[in-house]
């Protein structure tokens, strides 16, 4: 929601008087009857309207780009972190490390435990426009956060760390503006496809099979096809990835370019492919015989790795640098 | 080198079989769809990406009466899939049972030098060159019609009429100022 209608909406709230405003928001008709129980109207406004943007933000997650972090090295008892002790460490150490800041956890249904902190500063109060989100899931490293300035990170990494019973946290280099899509693509949620060595059909074209007089001659090439690109890319719904980067520093290699290969440094260049749906083209062009298979490895790491952003060296491809910081 | 023969085997009663070759396969389908709800003719359909067919299906397979080439104008590689494939074909199909079928032809995008590239392949090979609408049922409708005159004649199904004849008369001919550069 961007600040002009997170004003209106402030406004709003405190232009309609006390009594009127949860015979107002029961006519809107727009909050599911849970967030209505959970809406307590004895509060004060402001905390009512924190309440609407923090509903609007859980059922819109997809306003704001979503990095992935992954928590590394657990202590012993990092595998049975369970919610009350998370919330409460979670609270004390990052108030221990900034004064003025307001924290609020809540858990959804799908196991997810939401954060909303609303940062500020020793000469001011938290500022409620611009607040981040994490995303956590407990028990397992994976964590997702939107709209973070690279100032305040290292103070949500440390108190994620040490709430989370781990050593440490990275970046995992995976960002998309779907929050489903890179929380399916970390924790595997599609449907994956295992290389068999007599593989039944994936294709059964049943317009095909019911009509007998239509009959596809090559219909062997063509699920085999299908079978690698499902192996590669995996099979059904696939996470709606927006985008994979590759940062190239290769020598520069044409031989029919001289000037060029002479030159010693690396060609420094950046390669983005973009898509509604990224996952579902690559593997549409592997099934279809666009692109031949076995595909590139550089795009299979993609779901395989579960990271698109890649920087390529001439050594192979390595990991990005831990110092790059998610631009905002 | 497998080749496709057009009289290696015996036709059947009252069958016109047809090979769509496509290598989008896409277009192929629907034709088929429309082509098997021919009721005076048993029509056969069989769809492939490019030539040569795989071998295993040689023995159920039944005689090719009608082989055609269908080009998406807006990708080269469909053309080059097809040009490639014209190797697998005995030079006995290229009377008359040979046909081009090109698509998006009015789309702006596509460079003129393609759709005369097309033309000079059709010309040289003298066979018919369709031109069809892939987006509408109504363009697989009105492609398969015309489809169904060219596959009967071609099968033998229609008295006094042989496909070199009908040929003759449908094939694909250069205007006589190709060469001349196009007006955009």
């Amino acid at each position: 929601m961007d600040d002009s209608a997170r004003r209106l909406l402030q406004r709003l709230i405190r232009r309609i008087p006390a009594q009127m405003l949860k015979p107002t928001l029961d006519k809107w008709d727009r909050l599911t009857a849970a967030h209505r129980q959970s809406m307590d109207f004895t509060e004060s406004k402001w905390a009512l309207t924190e309440k609407l943007l923090a509903i609007y933000v859980i059922e819109n997650p997809d306003h704001s780009m979503w990095y992935a972090l992954q928590l590394v090295d657990p202590e012993d008892d990092a595998h049975s972190v369970e919610l009350t002790q998370f919330k409460e460490q979670f609270k004390s150490h990052l108030r221990e490390l900034i004064r003025h800041v307001s924290i609020k956890i809540k858990k959804h249904t799908d196991e997810a435990v939401w954060i909303r902190i609303a940062w500020g500063d020793s000469f001011s109060r938290p500022n409620h426009l611009k607040p981040t989100y994490v995303v956590h899931h407990l028990q397992t490293p994976y964590v997702f956060v939107t709209s973070l300035t690279s100032k305040l990170k290292p103070l949500l990494s440390q108190a994620l760390v040490l709430s989370t019973r781990y050593q440490a946290i990275k970046d995992a280099s995976l960002s998309a503006r779907k929050l489903t899509a890179i929380r399916d693509l970390l924790m595997r949620q599609y449907q994956q496809v295992f290389p068999t060595k007599y593989p039944s059909s994936l294709v059964e074209n049943n317009q095909n099979a019911s009509n007998i007089l239509i009959n596809k001659e090559q219909a062997e090439l063509a699920a085999s096809r299908h079978q690698k690109a499902c192996e590669a890319f995996g099979d059904g719904m696939l996470p709606q990835l927006q985008s994979a980067v590759y940062k190239l520093e290769t020598k520069f290699r044409d031989h029919t370019n001289k000037t060029m290969t002479e030159r010693e440094e690396a060609f420094r260049c950046v390669v983005k492919f973009a898509s509604t749906n990224l996952l579902e083209s690559l593997r549409h062009c592997a099934s279809s015989g666009i692109s031949s298979t076995p595909g590139t490895s550089l795009l299979s790491s993609i779901p395989l790795k579960g990271r698109n952003y890649f920087v390529i060296t001439d050594n192979g491809p390595g990991p990005s640098s831990q110092t790059r910081q998610p631009p905002n | 080198m497998s080749l496709l023969k057009p009289f290696s085997k015996l036709p059947g009663l009252n069958t016109a079989n047809i090979l769509l070759v496509e290598n989008e396969e896409q277009f192929q389908q629907s034709l088929a769809d429309v082509l098997v709800e021919e009721t005076s003719v048993t029509v056969t359909v069989r769809l492939a990406k490019t030539l040569p067919l795989p071998m295993e299906n040689d023995e159920s397979r039944p005689r090719i009466d009608l082989v055609v080439f269908i080009m998406n104008l807006s990708s080269e590689l469909s053309f080059q899939s097809a040009e490639a494939s014209l190797k697998y074909l005995d030079p006995g199909y290229f009377l008359g049972k040979v046909c081009f079928m090109v698509t998006n032809a009015r789309n702006a995008s596509v460079p003129t030098e393609r759709l005369d590239a097309v033309r000079k392949l059709a010309a040289s090979l003298h066979c018919p060159l369709l031109f069809a609408e892939d987006q509408t049922p109504d363009g697989a409708t009105s492609a398969t019609e015309r489809l169904l005159t060219v596959l009967k004649v071609a099968a033998g199904l229609v008295p006094t009429t042989t496909a070199l004849y009908l040929s003759n008369l449908t094939r694909c001919t250069l205007p006589p100022d190709i060469e001349q550069p196009s007006f955009d």
